[in-house]
């Protein structure tokens, strides 16, 4: 029912935790965004001024925990959900947030919904990205099988990530003149269609 | 039913009786300690020095009594039992008392962590997916193939495995069919039942 939870129900933690947030100060709430996002763009989260700034709502270490949840789940799935900050707004305050409380929210919001968006979109499941790719052009001049070869190739060596272990792996292949320029043709066909998507 | 203690573990427990009640109890929060953290050698050392004992003759008690915790934890007697058990030591009225006491604060803890002992197969930890449309390859242009990617982190005794599945949207849905048919049937009336009489 609600656009900010992709149209379902609100879970029931988050309802519980927005009486929580609504009592620190909507100044302090304010700041508290600012931290939250801070952490969700991985910029890193002063727990320090985090405490301080609950410590007037006399929060335990299990409520500061509880309210840094329910913000980066609200900023986040807003974010994922391409919320806008007035649609945010409405449904927040028909959970019970306050309104000073949801103005200070949204308005940290849409100054960084675009980073978030951004954030989200590199975290996306990718498997086996590419890493690095070198290259270099050798001449064959002559071999053990024949004496005069005269022969181009090609030495591509690819640094990937493997998808199941996360961890980079270095395949080196060779390629002779002409399997280069059939692979060429094929990646410059597979560029084509992908800059006609953009 | 009654805990069968072996004469080794009796000989060890003996040990209890001939110090204070201050010190039983103290080796029994020790013996708590130890259970939810490791034992630590060096305690035993100190205790012995200060009792004048030797310090294997520490250690023994100490571990005789988590033994009784663990055993009696997890057959989960009953307070009758318990007391009935440790009456063929021939403690003192007070030592049985501070020893029941000692095991009815400490039992859900003690089945808690042996909860977590038994063998366990890979559980889950995340999963992140991935709706992707494949449009063209190198055989065939103008496709439009939707296919979902998966990425299921699981959990196996501390080490973490991802295994990388591709769906297509069809068989996505059959298995979302299956697994709410699983989870519907922990309400039929069998399942029911079942909960009904272990609760």
């Amino acid at each position: 029912r609600f656009r900010f939870c992709g149209d379902l129900d609100c879970p029931d933690w988050v309802l519980a935790e927005i009486s929580t947030l609504a009592r620190v100060s909507s100044v302090k709430m304010k700041l508290l965004c600012v931290q939250v996002i801070k952490d969700l763009l991985d910029e890193g989260i002063d727990y320090d001024k985090v405490s301080k700034l609950t410590s007037d709502a006399k929060f335990e270490s299990g409520d500061i925990k509880a309210s840094i949840g329910v913000l980066s789940f609200i900023l986040s799935s807003a974010a994922k959900h391409d919320v806008d900050g007035e649609s945010l707004s409405s449904e927040l305050q028909q959970l019970g947030l306050p309104k000073e409380h949801t103005t200070g929210l949204c308005k940290s919001y849409e100054d960084k919904h675009n980073a978030l968006q951004e954030k989200l979109r590199e975290s996306s499941l990718r498997l086996g990205h590419l890493e690095a790719v070198n290259w270099r052009v050798d001449y064959t001049l002559s071999s053990s099988e024949l004496k005069k070869v005269n022969e181009p190739t090609v030495q591509l060596r690819l640094q990937a990530q493997n998808p199941e272990t996360d961890s980079t792996e270095t395949t080196v292949v060779s390629i002779t003149a002409d399997k280069f320029r059939v692979l060429l043709t094929e990646l410059k066909q597979a560029q084509t269609i992908m800059n006609s998507l953009q | 039913m009654l805990l069968v203690l072996s004469d080794d573990h009796k000989d060890h427990l003996c040990f209890l009786s001939e110090v204070d009640h201050a010190v039983v109890s103290e080796f029994g929060r020790i013996a708590v300690e130890f259970l939810k953290k490791g034992s630590n050698s060096k305690i035993y050392e100190g205790a012995a020095r200060k009792l004048n004992v030797s310090s294997e003759t520490v250690q023994h008690g100490v571990e005789g009594l988590m033994y009784l915790l663990t055993e009696s934890s997890k057959l989960m007697i009953s307070e009758v039992d318990f007391q009935d058990s440790v009456l063929v030591l021939g403690f003192s009225e007070e030592l049985n008392k501070l020893l029941l006491q000692l095991y009815l604060e400490n039992r859900k803890d003690m089945r808690q962590i042996l909860s977590n002992l038994s063998p366990n197969l890979p559980h889950y930890h995340n999963l992140e997916w991935r709706l992707d449309v494949q449009l063209a390859s190198r055989a065939l242009r103008h496709q439009v193939k939707p296919t979902v990617t998966l990425k299921l982190h699981l959990e196996d005794d501390g080490m973490r495995r991802a295994h990388v599945l591709q769906t297509d949207p069809a068989t996505l849905q059959h298995l979302i069919q299956e697994m709410e048919r699983a989870l519907a049937d922990l309400k039929s009336n069998h399942c029911r039942r079942i909960l009904r009489n272990i609760k």
